[in-house]
C-alpha cells in the first residue's frame, strides 16, 4: 500500500516521476564526473562533482522511499473475562518515513555543501564545523523542515550566482543554461518551505524543480555535443 | 609565461595534430606541430601507441603516424571532458 504526503490527490505519483528524472539527470552528471575524473586524476574537483551530485541523487531516492509506509501484521490477544481474545491487526510503520525524511535531508545538505566547497575551497576545519553544523540542523532542530528548505535555498542561490558570475566573467552559453537551471532549482525551494499553508505550493514546488532539472539535462547535452562539434571544426 | 601543459593537454594536442593533417602525419611534424622537445615526444609516443590510439606506418619510404578509431574516440571524450570542465568551472 502506498500513503503519500503533502501531495494532492490527481498529483499523486506524479512527484515520484519528478524524482525519478531527478535522480537520472543527478546520476548521469555523476557518472560522467567519475568518468572524467578517470581521465585527468590531476584534477580532483571532478570526483568532488560527482561525490556531490551522487550525494543528491541517493537523497532523492530516500525522498521517495518516504512516500511509501510499511503496513506489518499483528497478531493481539485480550483477556475479556474467563474469555481469551486473539485477532489480527494491521500496524503502520513509521520507521521508513522518519529514517527516510532524515536521510534525505542529510545527504542533499551534503551534495549541496560538497558542490558549493568546490568552488569556496573553506579549509578543513571549516568543513568538519560546516558538516557538523548542517547534521545538527537537521537532526535536532524543531523547525528542520523549515531549516532544511532555506538552507538549500542558500546553497543554491549561492551556487546559481556563482555560475552567472562565471557566465558574465566568459559569455560562455553553457555557464548561462547552467545558471538559470540552479536558479530554478533554487526557486522550487521557496515553494517547497510554503507547503504547510497550501499544498498547491508542492505542486508548484515539484513542477519548477522539474524546468530545473530538465533545463540541466539540455545544458549537459549542449556539453556533449559541444565536445563532438569541435571535432569537426 | 604561459600556464604548463598538463599531460591530458599534450596527448590532445598531439592527437589533434594528426587529426587537423587528415589523420596521418610524419613524426617530425608532429614533434612541431604539438611543440615538443624530441625525447618529450618519444615518451608519449610511445605511450600513444601502446594504448592503441595510434599506430605506424611506412609510405614511400616514409614514417608516418596514423591515428586510430579508438585515439579519435578518446579526442572526442577529452574535447567532452573539457566543455564539462568549462561548463562546470572545475
Amino acid at each position: 500500500m502506498i500513503s503519500l504526503a503533502y501531495t494532492p490527490a490527481w498529483f499523486n505519483g506524479k512527484d515520484i516521476i519528478i524524482d525519478l528524472f531527478s535522480i537520472l539527470i543527478l546520476g548521469l552528471i555523476s557518472f560522467y564526473g567519475f568518468m572524467y575524473y578517470r581521465l585527468n586524476r590531476r584534477n580532483k574537483n571532478y570526483i568532488f562533482l560527482a561525490a556531490a551530485f551522487l550525494l543528491m541523487a541517493l537523497s532523492f531516492i530516500f525522498k521517495i522511499l518516504i512516500n511509501f509506509t510499511i503496513y506489518y501484521h499483528v497478531i493481539e490477544t485480550k483477556n475479556i473475562g474467563l474469555f481469551t481474545l486473539t485477532y489480527h491487526t494491521v500496524q503502520v510503520s513509521h520507521i521508513l518515513f522518519i529514517i527516510g525524511f532524515l536521510l534525505y535531508r542529510v545527504l542533499m545538505l551534503l551534495g549541496l555543501f560538497t558542490l558549493y566547497a568546490i568552488y569556496a575551497r573553506p579549509k578543513l576545519a571549516t568543513m568538519i564545523l560546516m558538516v557538523f553544523l548542517l547534521l545538527v540542523t537537521t537532526y535536532l532542530t524543531t523547525s528542520s523542515y523549515y531549516v532544511f528548505h532555506f538552507t538549500s535555498f542558500l546553497f543554491l542561490l549561492i551556487l546559481a550566482l556563482h555560475y552567472w558570475k562565471t557566465y558574465r566573467r566568459g559569455r560562455y552559453y553553457s555557464n548561462k543554461l547552467l545558471a538559470w537551471s540552479f536558479g530554478l532549482i533554487t526557486l522550487s525551494q521557496i515553494f517547497f518551505v510554503f507547503i504547510t499553508l497550501e499544498n498547491w505550493f508542492y505542486v508548484g514546488g515539484e513542477f519548477i524543480q522539474l524546468l530545473g532539472y530538465l533545463m540541466l539535462l539540455i545544458t549537459f547535452i549542449k556539453v556533449l555535443k559541444d565536445g563532438k562539434k569541435a571535432r569537426k571544426k | 609565461m604561459g600556464k604548463k601543459r598538463e599531460r591530458s593537454d599534450i596527448v590532445l594536442d598531439m592527437l589533434v595534430a594528426i587529426q587537423e593533417k587528415g589523420g596521418m602525419i610524419k613524426p617530425t611534424h608532429l614533434m612541431y606541430k604539438a611543440n615538443l622537445a624530441h625525447q618529450q615526444m618519444k615518451t608519449y609516443l610511445d605511450d600513444l601507441i601502446s594504448k592503441e590510439f595510434i599506430k605506424k606506418m611506412k609510405k614511400r619510404n616514409y614514417d608516418y603516424l596514423i591515428i586510430t578509431d579508438k585515439g579519435s574516440r578518446f579526442v572526442e571524450k577529452m574535447r567532452q571532458m573539457k566543455e564539462f570542465e568549462k561548463t562546470f568551472g572545475l
